[in-house]
């Protein structure tokens, strides 16, 4: 995995985890005017960064594969394949 | 109702393996007590929760952990 790769991933993982939180945190603050307002914030970082991942290093939902080749959600990297030795 | 990602929470790079650490930490989330059972309460709990905020904790705790599985396996 690349630098760059990596990078990317931090960030999608960072705002995932912020959005997590704050999902929790509205469920029973449901009318916190600022935690709204962070969540619609991270909610369209998110939706960035995703776009931009995928395109780039293939899917992280099989939903978003591309099926116009072949069904690369099965050939693309596995989370728990992530050294060079593990990978066939 | 959930979907795989197919990534883990954190990037993660093992330098120095240590299953001691490795069993500790899995027995934390999947052994007695563990955060796994507990979620799996969560979830089973939800449905007969009569006040929407603790529907929507109980689903959102429930589902966070549930996620926790992924990265876990085969890392150590």
């Amino acid at each position: 995995m690349t630098n760059e790769q990596t990078m990317m991933l931090r960030r999608l993982s960072s705002v995932q985890f912020a959005l997590a939180e704050l999902t929790i945190f509205l469920d029973t603050h449901p009318n916190n005017a600022e935690a709204l307002k962070m969540f619609n914030m991270y909610s369209e970082k998110y939706e960035r960064l995703m776009t931009e991942y995928q395109r780039k290093y293939g899917p992280i939902v099989a939903r978003d594969s591309d099926g116009n080749t072949d069904w690369e959600w099965i050939n693309s990297p596995w989370p728990w394949e992530n050294t060079k030795e593990m990978r066939k | 109702m959930w979907q795989y990602e197919k990534k883990l929470q954190y990037p993660v790079n093992i330098k120095n393996p240590n299953p001691k650490l490795a069993q500790i930490i899995i027995t934390q989330y999947g052994g007695p007590d563990g955060e796994l059972a507990a979620s799996l309460r969560y979830l089973s709990q939800r449905f007969s929760m009569p006040y929407n905020e603790l529907k929507g904790l109980l689903t959102d705790i429930g589902t966070y952990v549930s996620k926790l599985k992924a990265p876990l396996s085969g890392r150590f």
